[in-house]
């Protein structure tokens, strides 16, 4: 197991130097100059412009300016914005808020999604899968850029139970509708593989034979059903934290949180390499763990699953 | 609101099972003075550069940079200009200009406000080695390039103290406006301190304006307190103004209504088609200084600098029907233009000559585009490049090139970009095959700020490459005529030749918006579409 | 399997014959073609109505895309800003939109973009994702650690982000891309960074499975490792990867509209589901004239649902215990 564990860990590098050097050489071939982009509509001197790629790094090759951003980032400076802050200051400050917030919003698709799955598995073609067959295809349907404003709308400034925006006030109930709306994609996920687990798993031999020996349903459905369902759930859970931490680039920006994924997107728009870089670094750190884990789990979850 | 609303909400998402009961009314702009202290809070958005003057180029920033410091002049909410530092600035010959400083000013770190403050702080923001993003503004100063950078090392040769409170400025060559465009905050001056660490100065100026930065939050908030010994034109009628920051104006829309947020500068687009009625803020719009053009760069074929050329770009002109546009796309937030400028600039001139070119007329257009045909086929698509990631771009881009696709009978469709920076290099670089979207937002309030940046040969904004000589000579005449009435009239005549030529086509002026939450007073749009922060109370 | 602690009441239990393992293994094993599973599942699919449902509604939205002129005149792109957010009426069954769009002709013709990215992808991602993630929770040891850690790779960096900065790269080398190229770009983005998706899950499944018996007495029986992973493996390793391919199929089409909001998904001259409902966005606020968002919204959810039913009707097909 221990060694299992050291072995993943070691094979973590090749995928962040692999997945820092994708994201870099993309950056790279991103169309526009964030030196004009700085002076707006106003022209740039050619003393002012070497100056400023000087200080950026911008006028060496690409491969030197990974090479430079490697270095950097082992001793944890991921260099500056073009505001002049320490981008590792930047991530200090967004890393936490969205890490709470995916953390919620996992949580709540999580639950929710397991729960209505099981229970839409179990009573498979009643109103209650009918429902929540709705329910997902009303959650995959309407992008996040009109469902989550519509909510905010709606519980934000009409109705008045949470407040609209989030901002500064980070707490669990500010977040709870931001994490709501951010995990109501992943969810509609959730609850499909879980119910079509179940589904599966109801027919299978050793839930049959549990049944059969008389085991009473709900001991068979906790025990054998639901625990056997949770593999694929798992899996995709796992590697969805990245992705919920993508997907709040819009859900932060309707929700005003200063988050990972705004703070990504605002410095893609601005062309600021070395802000986008450092932060797609830290997701695929978190990334990697999270799937070590996922992977972990599957040995607690299927005892026939074994790590040399 | 209205619990129709609601009602239409949950219907078209099918959410089902919400149960609702009263919705909360108005909740007004409660709070803010509950300890006496009257803190207008704004929408903002985080700076994207330290907050040195000469260093802030966009609105984030700018509010901020604006409400600190005080120039030499200051601007009125209707753009005319007033001396604030300055006692005088004088000249013999619009060349050599002698400015004389109030005495008595000071920055918040209680040293004077000194002919070398700035001095000192525009041969900073002119100096290459510094990259100062506003270096432009030094551009009409001796002993710059084009771009406004010092020639000859750290300091410019037109810039020369006289005594403590007394300086003299040397322009390339004579600009009768000169006074006029000092209160931009490229001019604004800096305090000792600033030059032993630029860097730590611009996360916390030390200023001379009616406010002083309290604390900057990075992504969250500025917060700004009055600055006592303020003595200037601006004196603040609140006890602080708070900037929060957005990244999304829907958010912040969305809080203006809650009351959490006081006064904002925009409307996104979602609420365009209902500010206006809703009762939960109170809007304001009024005629704005942003204009809208769409500029056809000669080297395109077929819009050469010739007959067909010419023919073409008045069809084009011809086939927009812009009313149509700001009626529908924009609510009429917007006002179709007149001319190259805006109503609002103390030079206007109502009816510029060849202005009914910008006038609606579909069988004209078409015949026009026929007369072209007749000289050269046009075959292809006539394309229209924006930046997507401004807001409302993408809808009257649509609009406008759907109607030269059905007037004009030839293909036209929209072309994006994602993000300005992209679109930006592609313009600079003359690279884009387009024509493309332009607009202005002037530096200072002058006709002249339209057009000779964006039209003058060889000058800096000047994107489409225009050059008529006509124009330049009509530019120089304006910039060098004794008063403003004969200075109008260099402008009309500029602008005449512009209406022939079009080598940007005039849409529409943007309104000045701005809304505000309930029980807030004193909000008014000034002349750079911005609400004169300092005015608001509550 | 799980070792159960002995139940009472053990003694009585009989294990009917449809239990027995051993029909489907001796089934499988020697004599048979590999395809007889898939030929199994097809037979029972042939009597499920909810496959014929969805398989008819399928088809619907196909002919829509093939042929969107048999359905309306109008062209969607003509435009007359006087129409502008005109309600439903004869002729207009589904009203204008803002800049005077006929609806009912945008959503007509808007299937085809949205539906071929959509379907594309998944199509790409749903056979590269299954192959890879396949082999590498089948064989293991160190290509399932090349495959694994190659597929971290890509999908460590989020699908959002990832789209957008690949988009815009390939706006830079290929630009002007026109229609197809619009809808090609948008598919090889959304592809080359989604396929570890269905790789993960998989992998996941063929672990899972490869250790039940039923494999356990295939390979016992003489079948190769290839001939095993695809004839018993894959088919039981498909329902999680059918259910999340079809859910990913809305999600595409979705991310379409997103990255089109964001103005680097199709051009805007591209007539797609996407682009519309992007646009319909302001409507949200005031609630009026929510006809412009709820018709494209509305197609899209209907093609993911009948995408939803035909995988659950396949799975169900492939599922040898739950065949009646």
């Amino acid at each position: 197991m221990w060694r299992y564990i050291v072995r993943r860990l070691l094979q973590t590098i090749p995928v962040i130097l692999g997945a820092t050097l994708l994201i870099y050489a993309l950056v790279f071939l991103q169309p526009g100059d964030p030196i004009v982009a700085l002076f707006g509509e106003k022209p740039v001197s050619e003393a002012a412009r070497a100056q400023l790629e000087a200080q950026y790094n911008l006028d060496k090759p690409f491969i030197v300016q990974w090479l430079l951003f490697l270095k950097g980032a082992l001793v944890g400076d991921f260099g500056t914005s073009y505001s002049g802050q320490p981008v590792s200051d930047l991530i200090a400050r967004s890393l936490p808020v969205t890490f709470q917030l995916a953390f919620m919003a996992m949580i709540i698709e999580a639950i929710l999604g397991v729960v209505a799955g099981f229970y839409a598995g179990l009573r498979r073609g009643h109103i209650f899968d009918s429902t929540m067959l709705v329910v997902s295809l009303v959650v995959i349907a309407i992008p996040i850029f009109v469902l989550g404003f519509a909510l905010q709308l709606i519980f934000g400034v009409q109705l008045q139970w949470v407040p609209p925006t989030v901002g500064s006030a980070t707490t669990f109930t500010n977040l709870l509708l931001p994490a709501v709306v951010l995990g109501l994609v992943s969810f509609a996920y959730v609850l499909r593989l879980t119910r079509t687990s179940v589904i599966e798993n109801l027919t299978a031999d050793h839930v049959r034979t549990a049944r059969a020996h008389g085991v009473p349903d709900g001991v068979v459905n906790r025990r054998h059903v639901l625990r056997n369902s949770l593999i694929p759930v798992v899996t995709f859970l796992g590697a969805d934290l990245g992705a919920l931490m993508a997907g709040a680039v819009v859900t932060e920006g309707i929700f005003n949180i200063n988050g990972i994924g705004n703070l990504a997107y605002q410095a893609i728009l601005r062309g600021e390499n070395p802000t986008v870089v450092s932060v797609v670094t830290i997701m695929v750190l978190i990334y990697v763990v999270a799937s070590l884990l996922v992977d972990l789990l599957y040995a607690a979850l299927d005892p026939r699953i074994r790590y040399a | 609101m209205q619990p129709k609303r609601i009602l239409k909400y949950v219907g078209a998402l099918s959410v089902a099972a919400l149960a609702f009961t009263a919705c909360g009314g108005g909740d007004d702009a409660a709070g803010g003075s509950a300890d006496g202290e009257m803190v207008i809070n704004a929408h903002g958005t985080e700076p994207q550069n330290p907050l040195v003057p000469t260093n802030t180029n966009e609105v984030g920033g700018g509010h901020i940079v604006d409400a600190i410091f005080a120039g030499l002049v200051s601007y009125a909410t209707d753009g005319s200009t007033e001396m604030e530092v300055a006692e005088s600035i004088e000249s013999e010959d619009n060349l050599t200009w002698t400015i004389k400083l109030k005495d008595g000013w000071t920055f918040s770190d209680g040293t004077p406000v000194t002919a070398n403050s700035f001095v000192d702080a525009w041969n900073y923001g002119a100096n290459p080695d510094n990259a100062q993003l506003n270096a432009y503004f030094f551009n009409p100063i001796e002993g710059t390039d084009e771009e406004g950078n010092s020639t000859d090392g750290e300091t410019l040769s037109g810039l020369e103290v006289v005594d403590d409170l007394t300086f003299e400025v040397t322009l390339k060559e004579p600009a009768s406006d000169f006074p006029d465009r000092l209160g931009y905050s490229a001019y604004f001056p800096l305090p000792e301190v600033a030059f032993e660490d630029m860097e730590a100065f611009g996360e916390k100026p030390v200023s001379n304006g009616p406010y002083v930065l309290e604390e900057w939050n990075h992504d969250v908030e500025a917060v700004l307190s009055t600055n006592p010994d303020y003595e200037g034109n601006r004196t603040p009628q609140n006890d602080g103004l708070i900037f929060k920051f957005y990244t999304d104006p829907d958010a912040a829309y969305t809080d203006v209504q809650s009351g959490v947020v006081d006064v904002m500068d925009q409307v996104p687009p979602s609420a365009i088609s209902t500010f206006q009625d809703d009762d939960s803020i109170q809007a304001f719009a009024e005629p704005g200084s942003v204009n809208g053009t769409i500029t056809i760069p000669s080297r395109l074929e077929h819009f050469g600098d010739d007959e067909e050329g010419q023919l073409r770009r008045q069809a084009i002109s011809k086939a927009i029907d812009r009313e149509a546009v700001t009626s529908t796309i924009f609510d009429d937030t917007y006002t179709p233009a007149t001319d190259f400028s805006s109503p609002l600039m103390p030079d206007f001139t109502e009816d510029v000559e060849g202005a009914d070119v910008l006038e609606f007329d579909a069988d004209e257009a078409k015949e026009l585009w026929a007369q072209a045909d007749e000289i050269n086929e046009f075959t292809g698509s006539f394309e229209l490049s924006y930046n997507a990631d401004g807001a409302g771009n993408r809808e009257w881009v649509e609009a406008v090139t759907n109607q030269i696709r059905e007037n004009l009978e030839i293909e036209a469709e929209p072309n994006a970009f994602a993000a300005f920076a992209e679109f930006r290099e592609l313009i600079t670089n003359r690279e884009l095959d387009t024509a493309f979207r332009t607009g202005w937002q002037p530096d200072y309030p002058s006709v002249y700020n339209y057009i000779a940046p964006t039209f003058g040969t060889g000058a800096g904004a000047n994107d489409g490459d225009y050059s008529n000589p006509d124009f330049d000579q009509a530019l120089r005449e304006a910039a060098a005529a004794e008063d403003d009435a004969t200075r109008a009239e260099h402008l009309a005549d500029a602008q005449a030749i512009l209406m022939e030529d079009l080598p940007a086509i005039p849409l529409w002026n943007r309104d000045a918006i701005a809304i505000a939450a309930q029980g807030v007073e004193g909000v008014q749009v000034n002349w750079q579409n911005q609400p004169e922060y300092y005015l608001v109370t509550k | 399997m799980h070792n159960h602690t002995p139940q009472p009441g053990q003694e009585r239990f009989v294990a009917p014959a449809i239990d027995t393992e051993l029909p489907t293994a001796v089934d499988v094993d020697t004599s048979h073609p590999p395809e007889s599973q898939w030929k199994q599942a097809w037979k029972s699919l042939r009597s499920n109505w909810i496959f014929w449902f969805s398989a008819i509604l399928l088809l619907l939205v196909l002919v829509v895309v093939c042929f969107p002129t048999l359905f309306t005149s109008v062209d969607p792109r003509s435009a007359d800003l006087s129409n502008s957010l005109g309600k439903p009426q004869p002729g207009h069954i589904f009203g204008f939109d803002r800049q005077g769009y006929d609806v009912f002709a945008r959503t007509i013709h808007g299937a085809r973009a949205s539906v071929i990215i959509g379907l594309l992808t998944t199509l790409i991602v749903t056979i590269v994702g299954l192959l890879t993630g396949a082999i590498a929770g089948f064989f293991g040891g160190w290509v399932d650690t090349i495959i694994s850690r190659a597929a971290d790779i890509f999908f460590a960096i989020p699908l959002l982000l990832a789209a957008i900065v690949g988009l815009s790269a390939l706006n830079n080398v290929w630009p002007n891309r026109g229609y197809w190229g619009g809808v090609s770009a948008v598919v090889i983005a959304l592809a080359v960074f989604g396929w570890p998706q269905i790789t993960r899950i998989a992998r996941g499944a063929v672990m899972e499975i490869k250790n039940l018996e039923f494999v356990d007495a295939a390979r016992s029986l003489g079948a190769s490792k290839w001939r095993n992973l695809f004839t018993h493996i894959i088919p039981n390793a498909l329902p999680p990867v059918i259910v999340t391919a079809t859910v990913s199929l809305g999600v595409y089409i979705v991310a379409e509209a997103t990255l089109s909001f964001l103005g680097i998904g199709l051009p805007p001259s591209v007539v797609s589901w996407g682009n519309d409902i992007a646009a319909a966005q302001p409507q949200v606020r005031s609630g009026d004239n929510l006809h412009v968002l709820f018709f494209p919204a509305g197609a899209l959810a209907m093609t993911v649902l009948s995408f939803m039913l035909l995988g659950d009707a396949v799975r169900d097909a492939l599922d040898p215990k739950a065949r009646k």
